[in-house]
């Protein structure tokens, strides 16, 4: 009965959060999703973050980190997520890009007192007051503002139709499109929820054309976009197309040719292939030799978002709760924007707008919406 | 005129559909097995035509058309591998236990090429090129004709017309089908039975190849879309009439119909509630499906 | 009293070893472990409850996964937008599925195996359908959020080893229950179900019923382990209705074991561990789970606990025999009277039978024959309620048969042997004729749960022996009636058939592949059923066997009745003697 109660309370000694182990050095485990519908933009998490942790162990930091898929489902997530704290000396996790599976974590990560570092743009994760979650790609409510803004300040685009996908990168992001389009006087005319699987365009294209919209505004994953992009240029429907953020990604772009994508524009949070800055262009050299193909603006935020709680941890914050005060407190100037917590954890507050001019599958940065900080 | 461009559309998809589905029906009507990796199977002929073309010259790739041979000729192989390795050791077991092993093997399949391509949607060269590759269209007044789906609705009329003289006309389809109907029959006429069942595994996974080297230029295709193409081939086939082969087709244009012509009308999702209402009052009205049943149930 | 059935030792050894990992995991486990056995406990609910419908009925449903998201859609709604407590929303996280069961249950179940399943698939699609979509209700993808822990009375049960206790406590709750239900008289019915379920129908057993109740129940369990997910997650998003939910389902179903409860802790446990075992693999490690699926089923086909059983103790100990609920007579006392009047029976163009009439008193003996097609089967078919007629009355005792399911007709006192004797795989020879007094012995779900001590089957196993004794059939009693050669599986059907204490039996061919001896002894007993007041309606092309037994011979001919009369007067007809004796006219 002792030796029950011994282990008993070992176990709980165990349970109560560690914080701050001896000699032990910083970890900072990173859990995407690398199977499943979202492994791509899972890829490119896992290479920005990766990318930034090797880069300082090289320069001398010491930092443990290893990288769990997270797949689809909250379940995995969470299991990744407690299988990490099990490790000593965790101060931060790279998390999902998964608006649910962020949505898992976020009660977990209050509990464990761990700043989450993610590039989820689900508007909800930094709507519930959790201080423990740091965006650092622009959410939602940035993106969609400046995609209205463009399309409507820009373009002069009236009646829009608001093409969406029904996961939940789609249905948040339409939410915000559809508001902030009728806060700029241009409500939709037409909107469409379209499951992943849909192969064939055409019934929402003619739907929306009968509709009488001025322009297509797409909130949907890279296979869906691509698709619809080509159909609209072979049918030869001649409206301006705006896009979400999965056609700046260049395996995106890959799938279509370039005079198939004249004309189209997109937002994202950058686009680092379309160079801007020398650091920039530095960083996409390098991410390219390091594995092979070009990053996109989830691999960067996420680059920036950790090279952010490295360098706390370079200014000395050695525990979860210094990093969460300096990430909440600070400006960061990274590459592809300066962050800077609004006090809900949203950390990027500038997007961009870009362009394909028909002759190669690089874009242009063709606007820039700061924060309006 | 749109009506006809929808119904073209339909006609293209469906086509795709039914491709994905005779490979299906073939294995089901040798073995009645299901073949859960049959998904997976389409997807992996996607991707082989895919590194296919990263590796051999562009002279040889440029047209999917010679690529055709090579993508069935490897899926035969792979055909071959998989009633080897999930179905002969469980030939004598209930038939749950090769929907296991399938399903194992669709895993393993998914996964492996996630891991060693990455999860980015792929295209491959169209069928038939001539000139530039996309943007091949006709247009006859409002009506676009696209190359590829004319290619897509030739090769499946095609490989369905060959199909069905294979089992109806010819010596090995017969032996095929006895081997379905009843497997110790057909040994007592000497029927080889374990070739014809690793023959079907074969022809089955070539289709299948043809399948995601089609669909994989028209629609694209990414490792984790196994699963969704083997739902749509199990509706079309059951709809149709377990193992009828005309039954598949006509499932798989439905399917078509519901995606495409429907969804003018209605939203998509919408579309797809409207099938399955469809699906549930066929199965009321035929509960063997529209064609009736061809394979054996042994089930 | 011990199990002898399902529970061979190694079976409870598996048991055994599932509750000491899960009470290690409970004391000494990290976190993580603690974790992921509770999420093993959740999934072996839901397997439960799967192996009612799939292992028990032997249906493919493909919708056991969206009944568990259902139950967790349901605490979900209820604990974040009602503020509901544990103690109602668990219930109705039950309950919800359970009704959509019984109510989807109706027109599917009609339905065979790629039909049914596609059916139920079809369902499952639908609900994911409304889910992802209905944004209003159910979050929409992002599904929703922040589902409470679980309170009772205000007593919260925390994370860690309270929450891993309580799943446990309902597994353990839902394997007890499961067990109790299926080792019993009725649970053994189930074999014969899924083996034949014709020839259940013929003994009594409400085979529609029965799919229904497991069905039903199956979708409980899914209920109850979508809620306990929804408690353990915290947070339920359309994942929980996918397929992929179905798929782990299946899956941990075959490779753990259809019909052992251990198997169902067994698998759920093993496959929530085994991906989770690969992540050193980093990408390759689902292939590597893959790798491992495939071998566990080319290894254990059918399944762990399966391949336990196979090797656990086949020794049984002996039950103490108690009497049976009524003597086990050959027959009971009152025979019945069947009216077969004006009947047609057509398959598209082939006439089956036309206009036949056939009436037969108590205790009498009547041989049918006529020739191959001639519509004898047919005729039996009918009167069991296989097959409906298309013109004519049916009758027994004054009891319209046109209407009633064979377990009905079975009910009135009517019990039929087969041309080809099935016989339930694995199940020893004393069981297969205990089966046939589950409706006498009353043999329900209802009575499962209550009858601790299987009196039922202790009863059933009495009479059963009583009669192989009669039948010379004692010496095979413990044997799987399914390896036995032909002639034995007659004599073994025909004891069946009379182990309902029927009033009208039907016998298709009793004679067809018996020695002379067997077929003597079978005669004796069949003409002791008749002498006791059984009427017997048997088809026969021996003669040898047929003449001296028969009080009366009716010959069908394409459908028709062409001779009827005592055996004497039919066999000197011209036509029958050149159709059975081979003389000439």
């Amino acid at each position: 009965m002792n030796r029950i109660k011994t282990s008993l309370t070992a176990t709980l000694l165990v349970i109560a959060p560690t914080v701050g182990a001896v000699a032990e050095p910083p970890n900072i485990p990173v859990l995407v999703p690398l199977t499943g519908f979202l492994s791509l933009e899972g890829t490119s998490q896992r290479n920005g973050a990766t990318l930034a942790l090797e880069e300082a162990t090289a320069r001398g930091l010491d930092v443990a980190f290893d990288v769990s898929d997270t797949a689809t489902a909250p379940e995995t997530a969470i299991n990744a997520f407690i299988r990490a704290t099990d490790q000593n000396n965790v101060v931060a996790m790279v998390a999902p890009m998964l608006g649910t599976q962020m949505l898992a974590l976020l009660p977990l990560a209050e509990e464990f007192k761990l700043p989450l570092i993610t590039v989820s743009g689900t508007a909800k994760i930094t709507e519930l007051g959790n201080p423990f979650v740091f965006r650092f790609f622009p959410g939602d409510a940035v993106v969609k503002r400046a995609h209205a803004r463009y399309a409507v300040e820009e373009l002069g685009i009236k009646r829009p139709a608001v093409i969406f996908q029904t996961t939940a990168y789609g249905q948040s992001g339409r939410t915000h499109l559809s508001q902030n389009l009728t806060d700029l006087g241009s409500p939709p005319v037409f909107e469409e929820a379209l499951e992943v699987s849909v192969k064939d365009m055409l019934p929402t294209l003619t739907k929306a054309r009968q509709a009488g919209a001025d322009a297509l505004l797409l909130h949907l994953h890279a296979g869906s976009t691509a698709l619809l992009i080509r159909q609209a240029a072979e049918i030869g429907l001649d409206l301006p197309i705006v896009a979400g953020s999965a056609m700046h990604q260049p395996s995106t772009a890959a799938l279509l040719e370039p005079r198939e994508l004249a004309g189209v524009c997109a937002e994202s949070g950058s686009s680092p292939i379309s160079g801007g800055s020398p650091k920039v262009a530095d960083f996409a050299a390098r991410y390219q030799t390091r594995f092979g193909s070009p990053p996109d603006a989830f691999a960067l935020g996420q680059y920036d978002g950790v090279a952010m709680v490295l360098a706390a941890i370079e200014a000395g914050a050695d525990n979860a709760d210094a990093i969460r005060r300096s990430l909440s407190a600070n400006p960061y100037p990274g590459l592809a924007m300066t962050y800077r917590s609004d006090g809900t954890g949203n950390m990027a507050h500038d997007a961009v707008i870009i362009c394909y001019n028909g002759t190669d599958r690089i874009p242009q940065v063709v606007q820039r919406y700061e924060s309006p900080q | 005129m749109l009506m006809a461009q929808l119904l073209l559309n339909g006609l293209a998809l469906g086509a795709a559909y039914a491709l994905v589905a005779l490979g299906f029906v073939v294995v089901l009507n040798t073995t009645s097995a299901v073949n859960f990796a049959h998904g997976e199977a389409v997807m992996v002929g996607g991707f082989l035509a895919v590194a296919l073309t990263a590796i051999l010259p562009p002279a040889l790739t440029g047209n999917a058309f010679l690529l055709l041979p090579l993508v069935l000729i490897a899926m035969a192989a792979l055909g071959l591998l998989l009633s080897w390795v999930a179905y002969m050791p469980l030939r004598h077991e209930a038939p749950t236990s090769v929907f296991v092993s399938t399903i194992a093997v669709g895993v393993i399949l998914a996964n492996g090429v996630n891991a060693l391509f990455g999860a980015a949607p792929r295209t491959v060269p169209p069928l038939l090129a001539g000139g530039p590759f996309t943007l091949d269209t006709a247009v006859l007044g409002t009506l676009t004709i696209s190359r590829q789906s004319v290619a897509i609705i030739a090769t499946a009329i095609l490989l369905i017309g060959g199909l069905t003289l294979l089992f109806t006309r010819t010596q090995l389809g017969r032996r095929l089908r006895a081997t379905a109907q009843d497997p110790e029959m057909a040994r007592a006429i000497g029927i080889n039975t374990t070739a014809m069942i690793a023959l079907s595994f074969a022809l089955a996974t070539a289709l299948a190849g043809a399948a995601g080297l089609l669909l994989a230029n028209q629609f694209f295709i990414s490792p984790s879309e196994g699963g969704t193409l083997m739902l749509k081939a199990y509706i079309a086939v059951v709809i149709g009439g377990w193992g009828s082969l005309a039954g598949a087709v006509i499932g798989a244009m439905l399917i078509a119909m519901f995606e495409v012509v429907a969804a003018v009308w209605v939203s998509h999702p919408v579309a797809e509630g409207l099938l399955y209402a469809t699906l549930f009052a066929i199965l009321l009205l035929r509960p063997r499906g529209l064609f009736g049943e061809a394979a054996g149930r042994r089930a | 009293m011990v199990d002898k059935l399902r529970l061979g030792d190694l079976n409870r050894l598996l048991l055994l070893a599932a509750t000491i990992a899960v009470l290690a995991g409970a004391v000494w486990g990290s976190r993580y472990d603690q974790r992921l056995l509770a999420l093993a406990g959740v999934y072996a609910l839901l397997v439960l409850g799967y192996q009612f419908i799939f292992g028990h009925a032997g249906a493919l449903s493909l919708a056991q996964g969206s009944f568990f998201g259902i139950g967790a859609y349901v605490t979900a709604i209820l604990g974040t937008q009602f503020g509901q407590e544990f103690t109602v929303t668990f219930p109705l996280s039950i309950l919800v599925p359970l009704l959509l069961a019984a109510l989807v249950a109706v027109p599917m179940l009609r339905l065979e195996t790629h039909y049914f399943a596609l059916a139920t698939l079809a369902f499952g699609q639908t609900v994911l359908l409304i889910a992802t979509n209905a944004e209003g209700l159910t979050g929409g993808a992002n599904g929703l959020p922040g589902v409470p822990g679980v309170v009772i009375a205000g007593l919260a049960i925390g994370r860690g080893t309270p929450m891993l206790a309580f799943v446990w406590l309902w597994v353990a709750a839902g394997a007890l229950l499961s067990w109790q239900l299926t080792r019993g008289l009725y649970g053994r019915g189930f074999t014969l179900l899924r083996a034949a379920p014709l020839v259940a129908a013929t003994l009594g057993i409400d085979t529609a019923g029965r799919r229904f109740t497991a069905f039903v129940l199956s979708a409980g369990y899914a209920g109850a382990a979508g809620a306990l997910y929804a408690h353990t997650i915290r947070i339920v998003s359309p994942e929980a209705l996918s397929f992929s939910i179905m798929v782990i389902c299946l899956t941990m179903t075959v490779i753990g074991g259809r019909l052992q409860v251990s198997g169902a802790l067994v698998g759920a446990l093993l496959l929530t561990h085994l991906p989770e075992w690969f992540r050193p693999l980093q990408e390759y490690y689902l292939v590597a789970n893959g790798g491992v699926l495939l071998a566990a089923v080319l290894f254990a086909p059918v399944g762990i606990a399966g391949l336990a059983s196979r090797f656990g103790s086949r020794r049984s100990t002996p039950s103490a025999p108690l009497p049976p609920t009524k003597p086990v007579t050959a027959a009971s006392p009152d025979g019945a009277r069947l009216e077969v009047a004006g009947v047609g029976k057509s398959y598209g163009a082939i006439i089956a039978l036309d206009n036949v009439d056939l009436s037969m008193a108590a205790g009498e003996v009547v041989g049918l024959i006529g020739p191959n097609g001639s519509g004898k089967t047919t005729l039996a078919n009918l009167i069991s309620g296989f097959d409906r007629p298309d013109s004519g009355t049916l009758a027994l005792d004054g009891h319209r048969l046109s209407r009633l399911p064979p377990h009905r007709i079975a009910r009135l006192g009517l019990a039929r042997s087969f041309q080809t004797p099935l016989m339930p795989p694995g199940l020893s020879v004393r069981d297969t004729v205990a089966l046939a007094r589950s409706h006498i012995e009353g043999a329900s779900a209802h009575q499962a749960l209550t009858d601790i001590s299987r009196t039922a089957l202790s009863r059933a196993q009495a009479a059963a022996l009583a009669l192989l004794h009669r039948h010379d059939l004692a010496a095979y009693s413990e044997l799987p009636a399914d390896s036995l050669p032909h002639g034995v599986r007659r004599r073994i059907d025909v004891a069946r058939a009379l182990a309902a204490e029927p009033r009208l039996v039907i016998l298709d061919e009793p004679a067809a592949g018996l020695t002379e001896a067997e077929a003597k002894h079978i005669a004796t007993l069949l003409r002791q059923a008749a002498d006791a007041g059984t009427a017997l309606l048997i088809i026969e092309h021996d003669m040898n066997f047929l003449l001296p037994l028969a009080d009366r011979l009716i010959c069908l001919d394409r459908g028709r009745i062409v001779a009827t009369g005592t055996p004497e007067s039919v066999v000197k007809r011209p036509a029958i003697r050149q159709a059975y004796f081979g003389l000439a006219p």
